[in-house]
């Protein structure tokens, strides 16, 4: 019940005005674009992701994220809790995570700007491990084609006194192709350098890649994007599957 | 290094393919009858840029006839959180610049 406080108050003080605060074209990358202010989504995210190496376990993680548009270019998001089904040999059952707030501040337009830029913060808080991620976005709309681009940049202390410490770099990189007004196809892409104790020298580098596909009517959508690992890194997902699916009130 | 080059060529053609030129005093002017005034279209003009890609990319304006466009703008008003001056304005922006004939079918 604790968890859920939050998003009652939210909900209980928020204009009955509220419309849909956007859709999104990818599950991986963030757009430039923030929701328009009085707006209020609700997105629901299942990850599915498959391990093979050195041994298989599945892994199925959940997010519930209560998106605000706060003035025309900030936006705020709350995600009320992250939770995750892990199957392995070892061991299987559902696990909470964490929570986090997450901000968005859009800079210029990709429309009528050269590039649509947005910076991006979050702090993720939960049972033993806190996290910081910041976020540059750049993203260009030249017709019906998107192009975004995110370097990201993540500090995590985890673990018992939260002693384990990991940073991590990673660009990412999406293009989508709006073939009507309802739906656009496209591609993402992540490369990830990971560095557990601030340090290189294991020299860490994942790559993934995949296709995706929105589908957006009314005041809902759906996008689902499908990775595979092009680089071969122990522990690290083989295949990901995400589906992001959003409503608006 | 064609890669880059490809898309520096791609972001200078940016005007071309997002059509949504800047307000002028004429296209105020423009439409016989239904005069506007020039903040009412620049308000518009932000409007459109800002909330219509919030789920979608703006599409050309000539792809739909002047009869069509308020229609459209006010089924999607909601979702896009347009109050009704600011539909109007989305509106009047759009249907003054079809008027300048800026737009080619």
């Amino acid at each position: 019940m604790k968890d859920l406080t939050v998003p009652i108050l939210l909900l209980a003080i928020w204009p009955a005005t509220a419309a849909l605060a956007g859709a999104r074209h990818f599950t991986y990358v963030y757009e430039a674009v923030t929701s328009a202010p009085g707006s209020l989504d609700v997105e629901n995210w299942v990850t599915w992701s498959r391990t093979d190496n050195p041994q298989r376990a599945d892994e199925v993680d959940f997010r519930h994220e209560f998106e605000f548009g706060v003035t025309d270019k900030f936006q705020a998001s709350v995600y009320v809790a992250d939770w995750f089904y892990a199957a392995d040999p070892e061991h299987s059952g559902f696990t909470y995570s964490d929570s986090a707030v997450e901000l968005i501040y859009n800079l210029t337009n990709p429309v009528v700007d050269p590039l649509g830029l947005a910076v991006y913060e979050e702090i993720r808080a939960g049972d033993r491990v806190f996290e910081l991620e910041s976020k540059a976005i750049i993203q260009k709309d030249l017709g019906p084609l998107i192009l975004a681009y995110n370097a990201t940049l993540e500090a995590v202390w985890q673990g018992a006194g939260l002693q384990d410490r990991q940073g991590e770099f990673q660009q990412a990189l999406g293009i989508s192709y709006e073939i009507s007004q309802r739906v656009s196809v496209g591609v993402e892409m992540l490369h990830e350098f990971v560095f557990p104790e601030w340090r290189d020298s294991e020299h860490i580098r994942n790559v993934f890649v995949g296709p995706n596909i929105s589908f957006r009517h009314q005041n809902w959508f759906v996008t689902v994007t499908a990775l595979a690992q092009a680089t071969d890194t122990p522990d690290e997902a083989d295949f990901q599957l995400r589906t992001i699916f959003g409503i608006g009130f | 290094m064609f890669f880059l080059l490809a898309i520096v060529a791609c972001l200078l053609a940016c005007e071309s393919v997002n059509y949504v030129p800047l307000v002028t005093p004429q296209m105020a002017a423009a439409r016989q009858g239904r005069r506007v005034d020039v903040a009412t279209l620049r308000e518009g003009r932000t409007l459109l840029v800002h909330r219509c890609i919030e789920c979608h990319t703006l599409p050309r304006l000539w792809h739909y006839s002047d009869e069509d466009w308020p229609k459209i703008i006010h089924t999607m008003s909601h979702r896009a959180s347009l109050k009704p001056a600011e539909r109007d304005a989305v509106v009047a922006y759009i249907l003054a610049v079809r008027s300048q004939n800026f737009v080619t079918p």
